[in-house]
C-alpha cells in the first residue's frame, strides 16, 4: 500500500468530494429557468467528460492493439468502453431528470440528447460485435476496426452535428454560450470535478483491467 | 494501385451483370417495398412523411445491396483476390462499385417513388444532389460494416445491428437536406450541410482504406 | 394600547414582507433561506458520505483484487 501507487486514487476522490461540498455551498449566478439546479452542472456535465475520456482511452488502446496486437490493450479498450457506457448511462438518467425540470420534459428532442443516445447505441453495438467471435486474437482485432469507427462517429454525433443544428438547448451549440461563458467562480469547482471523475473512471478501469488478468491467469493455470 | 482499383471495379461489374439476379433481386427490393407503400399509403401529402418514407426505404434498401459485398464472396474467391491485389485497393473497388451501385439504385427508387405516390420536390436539383451524396455515403459505410460482419459468425443478423447507428449521422444530415429541398424554403443554408456529408464520406473512406488490412489479414 | 400596538407591528411586517416579495420577483428565485437556515449543510454531508462509502468500498475492492493477483503469483512461482 505504498503511497507513491495509490496517491491518484486518493486524489480522484477528494477532488469529487471538493466538488460536491463546493458544488452545494458555492456561490453561482442567480438564473432564470435554471436556478438553483445550475448547481447539476457539477455533477451531470462531468459525467459527459467522463465518459468522453474513457472512450478516448479505449480508442487509443485499440489503435495500439492494432499496432502490436498485445493481448493486454485489447482487454483495457473494451473495459474503458465499458466504464464509459456507465457514465453514459448515469448521464442520461441524470440528464432526464434535469431536463424534466428545466424544459418540462424527460426527454426533449434535441439533437444533443439523440446524438448521445445513438452514440451508446454503436458501443453496444460494439459489444455485440465482441461477443459474435470467439477466436481471441481475431476478436480484438475486428473489435479494435469497429471501435475506431464508431469513436468517429460518436464524436460526430454529440460534437459536430449539435453545433450545425439550429434547436439545441444545451450550452456550446446554436445561438447558446458555451463553457468559456462559465461563471468564474463555477469553473473552480466545475474543472476540478470533471478532473476527479475521470480519476475515478481510471481507477474503475484499473480494478476492471486487474480482475479480468487474474480469470485470465487462472484459466491458463487450468489449461496448464 | 490505380490500375489494381481499376480491374477489380471491372471484375465486379463483370461478376454482377453474368449473375444479373442479383442486381434485380436489389431493384425488385426496393420497387416492391415503394409499391408496398404506395399500396397502404396511396398518395403523401405531409411532406416529412414523404421525406422520411423516402429515406427509411432508401436506407434499407442500401443495407440490402451492399451486405451481400463481402458476405456472398466465397472464402477461395477471397483468398485468390487477396494474393493478386494490395488490400487497399480491394476496398477501395468495393467501396466505388457499392457507391455507383447505391446512386443507381437510388434514383431508381426516386423515379418509382416519384411515379407511385408522387413528388412533392420543390428543389429538385438540391434533392438529386442529396440523395447521391448521401447514397455514396451509405455505401461506404455499409461496405466497411459488410467487411466487418463478414468476419464473424452470424454475419448477416449482425449488419444491421452494426450499421443503423453509424448511418444515423448521415441519415440525420440527409433528411435535413431534403426537407430543405422537399420544402422549398431555406431556413438554413445547405451549403454546409452538403460539405459536411461530402467531408463525412471521405473520412469513412479513408477509415476503411487505413484499417481494412488488418480485417482481412488472418 | 397594546392591542394597536400589536396590530400595528403585524400589519407593517405584513408590508415589509410583501415589498421584500416585489424585490424578489424580478430576480431568479434561489434557495436562500434554505442556506440561511444551515440545512445545506445536512444535504452537503449526507452526499459526502454517501461518496464517502462508495470510495472506501472501492478501496477495499481494489484490495482484495491486490490480495488475489499474489495469491495467483505465489501460486504460479511453486
Amino acid at each position: 500500500m505504498a503511497i507513491k501507487q495509490h496517491w491518484w486514487k486518493a486524489l480522484g476522490v477528494a477532488l469529487v468530494l471538493y466538488s460536491i461540498v463546493m458544488g452545494f455551498l458555492g456561490t453561482v449566478p442567480a438564473l432564470w429557468v435554471l436556478h438553483e439546479t445550475i448547481r447539476n452542472l457539477y455533477f451531470h456535465v462531468t459525467m459527459w467528460f467522463a465518459m468522453m475520456t474513457m472512450l478516448t482511452i479505449s480508442l487509443g488502446y485499440s489503435i495500439a492493439y492494432l499496432r502490436n496486437f498485445k493481448r493486454e490493450y485489447d482487454v483495457i479498450a473494451t473495459e474503458a468502453a465499458n466504464i464509459a457506457m456507465l457514465f453514459g448511462a448515469i448521464g442520461i438518467v441524470t440528464g432526464m431528470a434535469w431536463a424534466n425540470f428545466t424544459w418540462g420534459e424527460p426527454w426533449p428532442n434535441d439533437p444533443k440528447l439523440n446524438g448521445v443516445a445513438v452514440g451508446m447505441l454503436a458501443y453496444v453495438a460494439y459489444f455485440i460485435l465482441r461477443a459474435s467471435i470467439d477466436e481471441i486474437s481475431k476478436r480484438g482485432r475486428i473489435a479494435a476496426v469497429y471501435n475506431i469507427f464508431a469513436w468517429v462517429m460518436f464524436l460526430v454525433f454529440v460534437n459536430a452535428l449539435p453545433r450545425m443544428a439550429d434547436d439545441s438547448m444545451h450550452p456550446g451549440q446554436a445561438a447558446n454560450p458555451g463553457f468559456g461563458a462559465l461563471a468564474p467562480g463555477m469553473r473552480t469547482v466545475f474543472y476540478p470535478g470533471v478532473v476527479g471523475w475521470i480519476l475515478v473512471g481510471i481507477w474503475l478501469l484499473n480494478i476492471r483491467k486487474r480482475s479480468r488478468e487474474i480469470e485470465y491467469k487462472l484459466l491458463q493455470n487450468e489449461l496448464n | 494501385m490505380l490500375k489494381q482499383i481499376v480491374n477489380l471495379i471491372g471484375k465486379e461489374f463483370i461478376l454482377e451483370f453474368r449473375t444479373k439476379y442479383a442486381l434485380g433481386a436489389i431493384l425488385l427490393y426496393a420497387v416492391s417495398t415503394v409499391f408496398i407503400c404506395y399500396l397502404s399509403f396511396g398518395t403523401i401529402d405531409n411532406k416529412t412523411t414523404w421525406n422520411a418514407l423516402f429515406w427509411i426505404i432508401e436506407l434499407f434498401a442500401a443495407t440490402n445491396a451492399v451486405s451481400k459485398s463481402f458476405a456472398g464472396e466465397s472464402k477461395e474467391v477471397q483468398l485468390y483476390t487477396y494474393t493478386l491485389a494490395s488490400p487497399g485497393a480491394v476496398i477501395l473497388s468495393k467501396i466505388i462499385y457499392n457507391i455507383v451501385l447505391t446512386i443507381v439504385l437510388t434514383l431508381v427508387t426516386v423515379l418509382v417513388y416519384t411515379i407511385l405516390i408522387g413528388n412533392p420536390v420543390v428543389d429538385m436539383v438540391l434533392f438529386i444532389e442529396t440523395a447521391i451524396l448521401g447514397s455514396a455515403g451509405f455505401a461506404s459505410v455499409l461496405t466497411m460494416v459488410s467487411a466487418i460482419a463478414s468476419r464473424t459468425n452470424g454475419n448477416l443478423a449482425l449488419m444491421a445491428i452494426l450499421s443503423i447507428p453509424l448511418l444515423i449521422p448521415i441519415l440525420i444530415i440527409v433528411i435535413k437536406l431534403s426537407l430543405i429541398a422537399v420544402s422549398g424554403m431555406q431556413l438554413q443554408d445547405p451549403t454546409g450541410f452538403l460539405v459536411a456529408l461530402a467531408g463525412l464520406n471521405v473520412v469513412t473512406a479513408a477509415l476503411a482504406y487505413i484499417l481494412f488490412p488488418y480485417l482481412w489479414h488472418e | 394600547m397594546k392591542r394597536l400596538v400589536a396590530f400595528l407591528v403585524l400589519v407593517l411586517s405584513s408590508i415589509e414582507a410583501f415589498a421584500q416579495e416585489a424585490v424578489t420577483a424580478d430576480k431568479p428565485q434561489m434557495a436562500d433561506a434554505f442556506r440561511a437556515d444551515g440545512k445545506i449543510y445536512v444535504v452537503v454531508l449526507v452526499l459526502s458520505l454517501v461518496f464517502v462509502g462508495l470510495a472506501t468500498y472501492l478501496v477495499i475492492i481494489d484490495r482484495k483484487v491486490a490480495k488475489l493477483e499474489k495469491q495467483l503469483n505465489e501460486k504460479k512461482s511453486i
